[in-house]
Order: structure tokens, then sequence, then C-alpha cells
């Protein structure tokens, strides 16, 4: 029960924070809210301002409990002490009898729903993966580590700062109810704008269509971000509203900083700073507000960017590595990331609208039935306000296709939602109806009558979790990935690194696990493995080019065909020089560079052939090796022992004359089979990853290098440590 | 772009190593064993497990080519005591491989080349052992056969 009591004290503190500044900003500004807009506008302003001071504690790297609760109790007290607690503002016509009698029940319900869910121990897929992983490893280390192993670590964590506090007093479930915090203020802020345009009957059923959609459910009351993004574009919306109305230029300092916080919280809600500057550029048609914007949107935005220069050299990393080339993130991956998130196994698009509205099997989650209706949405531009929803909600909706995920229309639901409302009309019967039909087949016991089987959504009221009259640990051991997290935690020995072809919940586990398409070391050693295993990997061809023997400092073998599939590549194993059969001893004065990656370069060097250098994105004309031998050196003739997954590429070898020019030595190799029969890929490749410093492979149970493993780990050097709940966890024993 | 690089540290080949051998036998001490049970194993953890008259596991095999049937189990002495000279038979998806009469309690170790055509290459097999004569537990009249430590298949 205290684990419960602290989960409820961490969530309070935070949001009473967030109010609390944005409250104080706004007193500050001397802006004029309603009173019924207050809460909802401070709130979201506030986690603005509160995210840039708690990522300050983290690069100041003094994040301990007592500063982090330090900070939310001063700004709570700053608040209470300068007045700006308190409502205040013009309270605005109460709502009628019929309107509260379709709200308290609607709303009610799934808020207890919600509430519970979100107290619950927290174990949701990404929550209990990287959303509070890097929170835990933050709070670990007291502040940013310097990680350039994990993609996610690189993403801008807007939204995970507000959980850095509320999971330093109260640990994972603290974290969703301050997610969930978010989507009351998204519905409050909703309410509260359908009561400032005078239709208060469309800003409830507006509200109501988010807020009991069953993904926003979910996803609000687990340790997500999207609801939380979707509060704030929302948020910066209804500020230049505000503006618009108000003409009152302390206005756009909010829309600027919330603006700037929707990149803050996830890269793709970036589009709201687009947005907010085209709608100002629109309605000012003068540069200093666009200049204001733009400056209070910087402010959110350049931490994020800062500290990604400053780790991984790559301000908007993991992306545009081909931009900002660097050594941690391969551009291929970037391509086949990319592909993953436009596809989620949908092979017809067309039948995308089925399934984020009522399937949810592929796209992890649906929007409910009643989104069905949302192209009626479009009759809402028959008026102003409804305009304005939809260019924002097309705006915030833009990055959709790149992440075809139900969740990824999270941010733009809200806009759908008011737009679907003005499209009923002002029509109280008729937006009454709407709702009560939401309500009805929103409703877990109800959704999955039309839902595929696995759909991600909320099941159950959780009373005996989140009260932990099921005991937290008892709970969590139902869900295998939790189990698996425990079960390498207790194996491995702190401080070790491993290497895993599959993750556990972070967040539960402490220990560093390199994980798959993560990042370029990892894919390079999982390249290694797979070499192993899977013959077009392997080193089973070597190219030669001979020639007339010929002196020259440098050589470089180049890559001049353009090739049709952009996910060919070049890989080279190993290259070697010869002068009349004999092979020329590599050098320490040797130096060596190639083009693409050139990081990896010494792969092809290093006598092995479990290892391979790739160009690890598209292969294109210019792609080189390059060797210079420190001094002139005869050579007749160069292979390289390469393997068969590449094709459509042409080489030739080239030398450096005297007069810095390189001249055509000889091209079209000859290709032979290799005969490696008694070498040990497998061996081998294991060695080059504990040469690296991990000495434990965590595989699933049922992928095929798993199978592998467990048919004979003597011959990879291998001793399995565990296996059960999924996973095979070994221990490399040479 | 990074300066050049020097050659690195120069590998040597894995020769001579132990040429790969697919190892599916299920031990007891695994945490997934119980993924592998048919029937006839006891349930709880640990190194051992206590069979009924037949137990048998699944494995998953990419080959038939010289496979080898292998199991460690031990006869116990309460049950030895009652049950006298006890038979085995051995199986792999049905077919006897053999059949062994112990006429003493303790640990033992078996195992014995497959024939190719009894199992198919990319399926899952069964291996099984049975006991002719089971113990009867006088307190819960479960029937016990002998205690199993590891069961499947090796290739040689």
């Amino acid at each position: 029960m205290i684990l419960a009591l602290a989960a409820l004290l961490g969530a309070a503190l935070t949001a009473a924070a967030c109010y609390a500044a944005g409250a104080m900003l706004i007193d500050r500004l001397g802006i004029d809210l309603r009173r019924f807009e207050r809460v909802p506008l401070a709130f979201t302003l506030g986690a603005a301002c509160l995210h840039l001071a708690i990522f300050a504690i983290l690069a100041l790297q003094i994040a301990y409990w007592p500063v982090l609760t330090a900070l939310l109790l001063c700004v709570i007290g700053s608040a209470v002490g300068m007045g700006s607690w308190a409502l205040r503002g013009e309270p605005g016509e109460p709502f009628s009898l019929n309107l509260k009698r379709v709200c308290i029940p609607s709303f009610g319900i799934f808020t207890l729903l919600y509430f519970l869910h979100a107290w619950a121990p927290e174990i949701s897929p990404d929550g209990s993966g990287y959303h509070l992983g890097y929170v835990v490893r933050e709070l670990r280390a007291h502040g940013f580590e310097r990680i350039t192993t994990d993609m996610y670590a690189t993403l801008s964590q807007g939204i995970e700062m507000l959980f850095v506090p509320a999971f330093a007093i109260g640990r994972h479930s603290a974290a969703a109810l301050v997610h969930l915090a978010f989507l009351a203020a998204l519905a409050l802020a909703m309410v509260a704008y359908g009561r400032r345009i005078g239709k208060p009957w469309v800003g409830a059923a507006g509200a109501l269509l988010t807020y009991a959609s069953p993904v926003v459910g979910i996803d609000g009351s687990s340790a997500y971000n999207d609801v939380a993004v979707a509060a704030v574009a929302f948020s910066a919306f209804y500020w230049l509203e505000i503006w618009d109305e108000s003409r009152d230029r302390m206005a756009l300092i909010p829309i600027g900083l919330l603006a700037g916080y929707c990149y803050a919280a996830k890269y793709t809600a970036f589009v709201m700073v687009l947005f907010a500057l085209g709608f100002v550029a629109w309605r000012a048609r003068q540069v200093r507000p666009l200049v204001t914007v733009a400056l209070f949107s910087s402010l959110m935005i350049a931490p994020w960017m800062l500290k990604n220069w400053i780790i991984v050299r790559n301000p908007i990393a993991p992306f545009g590595n081909t931009i900002f080339r660097n050594p941690y993130f391969h551009p291929m991956f970037e391509k086949d990331y990319s592909e993953d998130l436009r596809s989620y196994g949908v092979t017809d698009k067309r039948t995308l609208p089925l399934e984020v509205t009522i399937r949810g099997g592929k796209t992890q989650g649906i929007l409910g039935l009643t989104f069905l209706a949302a192209p009626l949405a479009i009759l809402a531009l028959r008026n102003r306000q409804g305009r304005r929803l939809l260019a924002a909600g097309l705006c915030v909706g833009a990055p959709y296709l790149a992440n075809i995920g139900t969740r990824f229309l999270i941010p733009p639901l809200p806009f759908v939602s008011m737009a679907m409302a003005l499209a009923v009309g002002n029509s109280p019967p008729l937006l009454g109806a709407l709702m009560i039909f939401h309500t009805a087949s929103s409703w877990p016991a109800e959704m999955h009558h039309y839902t595929d089987k696995f759909v991600w959504g909320l099941d159950k009221m959780m009373f005996d979790q989140a009260l932990r009259l099921i005991p937290q640990e008892q709970y969590l051991r139902t869900s295998a990935d939790y189990a698996a997290a425990r079960l390498v935690e207790a194996t491995v020995p702190p401080g070790e690194r491993i290497l895993g072809l599959r993750g556990v919940p972070y967040a539960y586990c402490n220990r560093e696990i390199l994980s798959t398409y993560q990042s370029a070391l990892s894919q390079t050693l999982i390249d290694f493995i797979n070499a192993s295993i899977i013959e077009d990997y392997q080193p089973t061809i070597v190219e030669s080019f001979q020639f007339p023997e010929r002196s020259a400092r440098r050589f470089r073998v180049l890559q001049t065909a353009t090739v049709s599939d952009a996910k060919a590549q070049w890989s080279v194993h190993e290259l070697r020089f010869f002068d009349h059969g004999v092979e020329i001893p590599r050098r320490p004065e040797w130096r060596i560079e190639a083009w693409s990656n050139p990081w990896e370069v010494q792969l092809a060097f290093d006598n092995s052939l479990a290892t391979r250098w790739r160009t690890w994105e598209t292969v294109k004309p210019g792609d080189y090796l390059d060797v210079d031998f420190g001094r002139e050196q005869p050579v007749d003739e160069v292979r390289l022992d390469t393997s068969p997954d590449y094709y459509e590429i042409r080489l030739q070898v080239e030398a450096l004359d005297s007069d810095g020019k390189w001249v055509l030595v000889a091209h079209d190799p000859k290709a032979v089979l290799a005969d490696h029969t008694n070498y040990s890929l497998r061996r081998a490749a294991i060695y080059e990853i504990n040469a690296r410093g991990i000495h434990y492979i965590l595989v699933g149970d049922d992928n095929f290098v798993g199978e592998d493993f467990r048919d004979d780990p003597e011959a990879w050097g291998l001793t399995q440590v565990a296996a059960g709940k999924g996973i095979l966890l070994y221990k490399v024993t040479q | 772009m990074p300066a050049p690089y020097a050659p690195p540290e120069q590998r040597q080949p894995f020769e001579n190593f132990a040429p790969y051998r697919i190892h599916r036998v299920v031990n007891m001490a695994d945490g997934d064993a119980e993924r592998s049970f048919i029937q006839d194993i006891g349930g709880s953890g640990g190194s051992w497990r206590w069979t009924g008259k037949r137990p048998e596991v699944r494995v998953f095999l990419r080959t038939n080519q010289m496979l080898h049937y292998v199991i460690d189990f031990a006869i116990v002495e309460a049950t030895f005591k009652d049950t006298g000279p006890v038979t085995l038979s051995f199986f792999v998806n049905g077919h006897v491989l053999d059949r062994i009469t112990y006429k003493a309690s303790g640990s033992q170790h078996y195992e014995k080349a497959v024939p190719e055509d009894w199992v198919e290459a990319g399926k899952d097999a069964t291996v099984g052992a049975e006991i002719d004569k089971v113990w009867i537990s006088p307190g819960d009249h479960a029937a016990l056969g002998f205690i199993l430590t590891q069961i499947g298949l090796r290739q040689e």
C-alpha cells in the first residue's frame, strides 16, 4: 500500500508543480484567461517550463530525489505565495443539466478505468521499456549519461523529464499517473475550447470522443507520451486562438514555448512549430511576432539538439545520419527502421482506416468504432473554427504516414474529434446520442466484440492491482517480459553488458543490453553472428584483381556502379595485397580508410573472416577502401574475401601516381569460390564479441539464432546460463 | 571524417574447432525444460524430476544425420526395493530403440545411434522411455517410475 501511496504522491506533486509553474508564468505575462481554461492551459505550459528545469538538473548531474522534490515543492510554494495557485478569471456560463447528465457518467466511468490502470504497477511495453528505462538510468546516474549505443536514448524526452521527479518519489506508476494528468488536461482544454467558442456541447462531445477512444485510454494511462503530445499540441493551438482573439503579444510566448515543447516531447510533433509560425505569419503579417514564437520555440528545442550534438554528433539523432555522419548509427538502420514503421505488416494500405478504427491487431490499438465516421469532420469546414481545427489536425497528423501505428494518430485526434462534433452542429440531442454511442462502443467489454483478438487496449477495472491488494511483485511476475528481466538481472553480474537479440523491460533490469538494431555497434556485432549462420553473408567468394606489377604508395578499391536496390550494400571481409603470389604483411605504419562507413574500416583488415566492413547504407559510385602503405610498394594482385549478398556492384583497383592522381590499374576481378571448411565462423564471431568486452548474449527462444545456440553451444564457445520466460541467456566460455 | 586508421591486431584463424553438432537434450535444470514435456514428467523444478510410466519430450531437429539417443536417469533405491529389477524401453518417434533391464538401483547413462529414417529433418521428434514396473506411493497413490536428469537427441 505504501508503494501505491508513494505513486500518488509523486504524480500529484509533479502535476501540481506543472500547474503552479504555468499559472505563475501566465500571471507574470498578465494574460487574462477564463476560469475554466486556466487549469489545463497552465498545466501544459508549466509542464514545458518544468521540463527545462529538470533537464538542467540532469545536465548538472544533481538528480537526487531531495533535489527533485525540493524543485517541485519550491514551484508549488512560490505559486501559492504569489497567489497564482488560486483559480481566477471569468467563470463562464455553467453547464446545462442535460450536458451534466451525459458528461458525468461518461467521463466518470472512463476516468475510474484509466486511473486504476495508471495507478496499478506499470508494465506497458514501451513504458517499462525505453520511456522509463532511461528515467531509471538517469536517476541511477543522477544525470544524463553519455549513451551512444541506443537510438532511443537520443530521442527527445520532454515528457519523460516530468517522469523523473515523479519516479524518484513514487516509482513506475507515478510516471503513468503523470501521463494520465496530461489526458485530463487535454479533455479539460477541449471542453474549455467548446465553451470559449460558445458551443459547450461541441466541446464536451469532442473531448469525450478523444477521451474515451480505446487507444487514448491505454496510452494515456501508461508511461507513454503520445497523449501528452496531443495535450501540448492542442494547448498550443488554443493559445493561438487566444492570441488571435486578443492580439496580446504576450500570448506569443506560451505559443512559442508550447510549439517548441511539442518537438521536445516527440520529434514528429515538430510540425506544430511550423503550424504556429504559419498561423502567426498569416494573421499578423509582421516579422516581430514570428521572431518571438521562433525564439521561444528554440528555447525548448535547443537543449535536446545540443545534447545529441555533444553525445552523438548528430542534433537530430537517430535520424539524418547521412547529413550528420557519426559512428553511432548506420544510415541503413534509419532506412530499415522507417520502412518498418511505415508498414506494421499492413500490406494493403486501403485497409488502414478499418485497421486503426476497429481492428487494431497490426497497428496496435484502435481509435474506436465512432471514428469510422471521421470523414464527416469535413463538414466542419463550413465554419471558421472547423477550418482551423482541421488545418491544425492535418498539420499535426502529417507525419502519420511515417509511422502508421494507431497511437501515432493520437496527436491529431483532438482536432479531428472537435471537428466531428462541430460537423454534427450544436445540437444537444445529436451530440448527446453521439457521446452515449461512443461511450458504449469504446468500453472494453464492448470493444472486444469488434476488434481483432489481440489488440492493445484496456481490459477491466484493476482495483486489486492498483491498491496492491495483489502484491506488486506477484502481479508483475504474471508478465513474461518482467520475469525475463528479473532472470537476466539475477544471472548477469552488475556492470556486465549484454548483447541482446531481444529486449526486456529495461525499467526493471539494471543491466545494459545492446539491442538488435538500436546502434551501429549492436548491428555490427549481430551481423557477426548472422554471418556465421546465413550462407549468403559468409565469405565464400574471393574476388581477385591481377595485373602487371605496379609500385605505388596508395592503392584503393573503388565501387563505380549505381545500384537499383536501395538495400544493396557493399561488404568486404578482408582486403589483401599480394606480390608474386605472396601476401604483403600488414604493417602498423599502413593507414587505411573507407567511404562510406569510415569508422568500421578495420573490420576489413583484421584477418578475421567473421567480421566484415559494410557500407551500412545504399552502395553508391565513389565508395572505396583505401590503403596507404607509407612507402612505395610493388603489388601485382589485390584480393577481396567477400560474400554473395550483394550484386550490381562494379569494382576496380586504382593506384595513386606521383602527380597525386588516381590511375586505373585493374577491373573485372576474377571471382572464385573460397574454401573455409576448417574455419569456425561461429567461434570467431563470439571471439570478436568477447574481445569487445561483451560476455553475455540474450536471445529469444523462438529466434533462429537461439535455435542455433541451443543446438550446439560448444560450437559457438558459449554456455547456457539461464533459460525460461521466453529467453535464452548465454555466457562466453572461451 | 575520422583520421585514417592503422591496421588492427591480426586475428588467428579458428581452426581445429569442434564441428557443429546439434544437441537437443532436454536438461531438467533448464528453466524452459517444461516447454518440451509431453507426458509423465513431474512438474516441480530443480535438476531432476520424477517420471511416471512413460516420460516423453518433444525436440526439434534440423537434421536426421548421425543422431544419438541420450538419457541420464536414476533408479531410486526406495522404489527398487519394492519393484525389483526393472526394464526400460527407449523410444524415438514411437520406434523402440532398445530395451534394457536394470538389476540394481543407481544412476544410469544410456545412448545409442538412431536410424536416420526414424526422424524427419525440420520437424519435432518425440523422445521417451518406458519403465515396465511403476512404484505406487502409499501416501498419494502416485505412480512413480524413475528420476530423470536429461533426455534427448544429440548429433555425433
